[in-house]
């Protein structure tokens, strides 16, 4: 069985789908030889069942009344024939296959492949996708054929109208090709060593300060009492996962910098963009923002204090400056980075000025902008926390600063642990903001096996 | 596609656009400073319909060329002619880049972003003559004609090098040009997947008639492709050696072992050897 399920992963169709269903298909294939020279099926015949060739020669001769571009060829160990049991429609043998070698063959009931196919939610409409593309691109066929695979969510039949096509089918392979990614990354090593990691970090934390209470350790806060505390009902400083305060200090953060970032983005972009796109705006506007780019945030406390009235928009003004240098930045980087065939493609083609910004500048700096986004969210929270040591009545910068004038060490610890993790969630969504909207950009990676 | 080189036969050459002169050209990049001459008085005339092949070693000139007739460099002196009509000349210095003379560049310039049918539909969409629903039909059974039924909706990205030349060029046939220009499509090109695609290129120019120009650094390759066979000089780049390749169309692949081929071949390498050795001695760049 386990031989089994190791020869159909290695076909295009079943490559992708969970293991559960792996184990289904496993288990309605059936074993079986053929002699050379015996016809395996001929054309003509019903179609019940899904053949994979597991050893031998087999010849696939396809109905010369059928416009394929290739009507015969031999099939590989691991291919996949016989798919018009699982085609809409009549279900005919459309092809004359014989053993040219004696040969050995899974044969798998398709109606009840179907079947599986249709219950593996994240990944039979994938196997079914590829199941389309075998029939185009390995046996040549039209798309009158290869469209006649049926599909669990949409039918790819209505792909023949232009008009609804478009989004719908490039939004579930999306999902499910991040979940196969997702149970990929959890059969490696990676997540396994990404724990010995952590573990090694609180190690030495619990050892220095609690265990040899080593010189210059001594003082701060140990690793367990971080923890007691954190996770107390009743904290001995006042701040755990159980008080309301906690909640409103993170909410609070995560208000500022949402308003930053997207303060920042909405005006980032835009410059960034036209500053690449634009040499003579460039002249004008690019000494200024070079010169005030590399000031440290901290330096626009005093100006952003005079400024703005109570503590609030300070803190959010300092939080964008910095973001927004980074995605301007970024952005115009990648409009430079455009390779200059592109655009001058997309004249030839007879696109204008404001056509070409729309369709070659804008997609094309995309990888950049999203680069820069996540630089952006990084420093957003960077500068917020200075601003909130300076300014402000509530928030984790704000919590770590009094807690140090009060002497609530653990406080501290939390606070500091408790952006770490927002900061990585709001960093990781951008990612992932990023990689949906650039899935041209995914799949080529992920072809290129990263 | 025997049926397409019967009618190849029986009709003849039937395309009346896309003649273009090139006359007395000269491009010197810099004028005040440097001044390179990268094009020096250069005069040719190609027939509409006809496969011009520009032979020269790497960094002769042969891009400047090309960038004049599509209208992205301007030239110093001279005039460009297509069907008559001045491109670029005296007063006007650079051609307006337009959908009747589209360029397939060296290293591909598909959109990355788009899906192969969106890069075939992009030039239609953006000259806006034709509603969404008539582009989409003409871009799936022009990529259908071509072979590229089943790639439709993978971006470019996902499919092999040669296929992703075959789109380039059903993209620029969508929008009925006059004239392709050609810059070292193939050279990034393995010569096995080379082969394929200079069948797919004549197989391409039989059904549709357009005038061709084409630059190569590759002998064979010319000699297999063009009626024309243009030997350019190392830069400053000049015709050296203009010669119509009499082998007739339709040609397949059996081409290259004919005796006619080989002698050409034997009349033209040592033009191109003595060009490429002055080219290597005045140490050249690519470009």
């Amino acid at each position: 069985m386990e031989q089994v399920e190791r020869l159909l992963k290695r076909t295009l169709p079943f490559q992708v789908v969970s293991p559960e269903t792996l184990d289904g298909i496993a288990e309605i294939s059936r074993h079986e030889v053929f002699k050379a020279g015996e016809v395996i099926y001929g054309a003509g015949q019903p179609a019940e069942e899904v053949y994979v060739l597991v050893s031998g020669r087999v010849a696939h001769r396809i109905d010369p009344d059928i416009k394929a571009r290739v009507h015969e060829k031999e099939l590989q160990v691991g291919d996949v024939f016989g798919w018009a049991a699982i085609l809409e429609g009549e279900k005919v043998r459309l092809a004359d296959v014989a053993c040219i070698e004696a040969a050995e063959v899974l044969k798998i009931d398709g109606a009840r492949l179907l079947e599986l196919l249709r219950k593996d939610v994240n990944f039979g409409e994938a196997a079914l996708k590829s199941f389309s593309q075998l029939i185009s691109q390995q046996y040549y066929l039209p798309p009158s054929v290869s469209e006649r695979v049926p599909t669990t969510l949409s039918k790819v039949g209505d792909t023949r109208t232009p008009a609804s096509n478009e989004a719908e089918p490039q939004t579930a392979s999306a999902w499910t090709l991040t979940m196969y990614r997702a149970g990929e990354w959890l059969r490696s090593p990676d997540p396994y060593l990404m724990m010995v990691g952590f573990a090694l970090m609180l190690g030495f934390w619990y050892l220095t300060v609690e265990v040899l209470k080593l010189p210059r350790f001594e003082d701060l806060p140990g690793l367990t009492t971080v923890v007691k505390e954190w996770f107390a009902e009743d904290p001995v400083y006042g701040m755990s996962i159980y008080t309301a305060e906690y909640y409103q200090h993170i909410w609070v953060s995560i208000r500022r910098v949402a308003i930053a970032f997207l303060l920042a983005t909405a005006l980032g972009v835009p410059l960034g963009l036209f500053l690449g796109w634009s040499r003579s705006f460039r002249e004008y506007v690019f000494p200024v923002f070079e010169l005030l780019r590399p000031i440290p945030i901290l330096a626009w406390v005093p100006l952003a204090i005079i400024m703005f009235s109570g503590s609030e928009t300070p803190v959010i003004f300092l939080t964008f400056l910095a973001s927004f240098f980074a995605t301007a930045l970024n952005t115009m980087l990648g409009v430079e980075s455009i390779d200059e065939s592109y655009t001058r493609a997309a004249c030839c083609l007879g696109a204008n000025r404001w056509q070409v910004f729309k369709e070659v500048i804008v997609p094309g700096s995309m990888p950049y902008v999203f680069t820069g986004l996540q630089i952006s969210v990084g420093v957003a929270w960077f500068s917020l926390v200075a601003g909130e040591m300076v300014s402000g009545q509530y928030g984790l910068g704000y919590v770590i600063n009094t807690s140090y004038t009060m002497v609530r060490y653990p406080t501290i610890i939390i606070g500091m642990v408790t952006l770490g993790i927002v900061g990585y969630t709001t960093s990781a969504m951008v990612r992932v903001a990023g990689n949906y909207m650039m899935q041209w950009r995914l799949r080529e990676m992920a072809l290129g096996g990263r | 596609m025997s049926a397409v080189l019967e009618k190849v036969r029986t009709q003849g050459n039937e395309a009346r656009y896309g003649a273009i002169r090139i006359d007395d050209v000269v491009k010197i990049y810099d004028p005040e400073g440097a001044a390179v001459m990268a094009v020096d008085h250069c005069t040719l005339d190609i027939k509409a319909g006809e496969i011009c092949m520009i032979v020269g070693p790497s960094g002769c000139g042969k891009t400047s060329l090309l960038n004049a007739i599509a209208g992205f460099h301007d030239i110093t002196s001279g005039a460009i002619y297509m069907d008559g009509e001045m491109l670029c000349g005296p007063g006007k210095p650079k051609a307006d880049p337009g959908a009747d003379r589209i360029v397939v560049f060296q290293n591909g310039a598909l959109f990355p972003w788009k899906t192969n049918l969106e890069n075939v539909a992009f030039g239609p969409m953006m000259q806006g003559k034709l509603s969404k629903k008539e582009i989409i039909e003409k871009a799936r059974s022009m990529m259908a004609d071509a072979g590229l039924s089943g790639t439709e909706h993978n971006y470019p990205g996902e499919v092999s090098s040669g296929l992703r030349r075959r789109v380039e060029i059903v993209r620029a046939l969508m929008n009925d040009p006059k004239v392709l220009l050609f810059d070292e499509p193939y050279r990034a090109l393995d010569s096995l997947t080379r082969s394929v695609m200079h069948e797919s290129l004549l197989d391409i120019y039989y059904k549709n008639k357009v005038t061709i120009f084409f630059i190569t650094h590759d002998l064979e390759e010319a000699i297999f492709l063009g009626h024309k066979l243009v030997i350019m000089t190392t830069r400053p780049c000049r015709p050296k050696k203009v010669l119509e390749v009499d082998i007739p169309h339709p040609r397949d692949y059996s081409v290259l072992t004919s005796p006619r081929f080989r002698e050409l071949l034997e009349e033209t390498a040592s033009v191109v050897h003595e060009e490429a050795r002055k080219s290597f001695a005045s140490g050249e760049k690519e470009g």
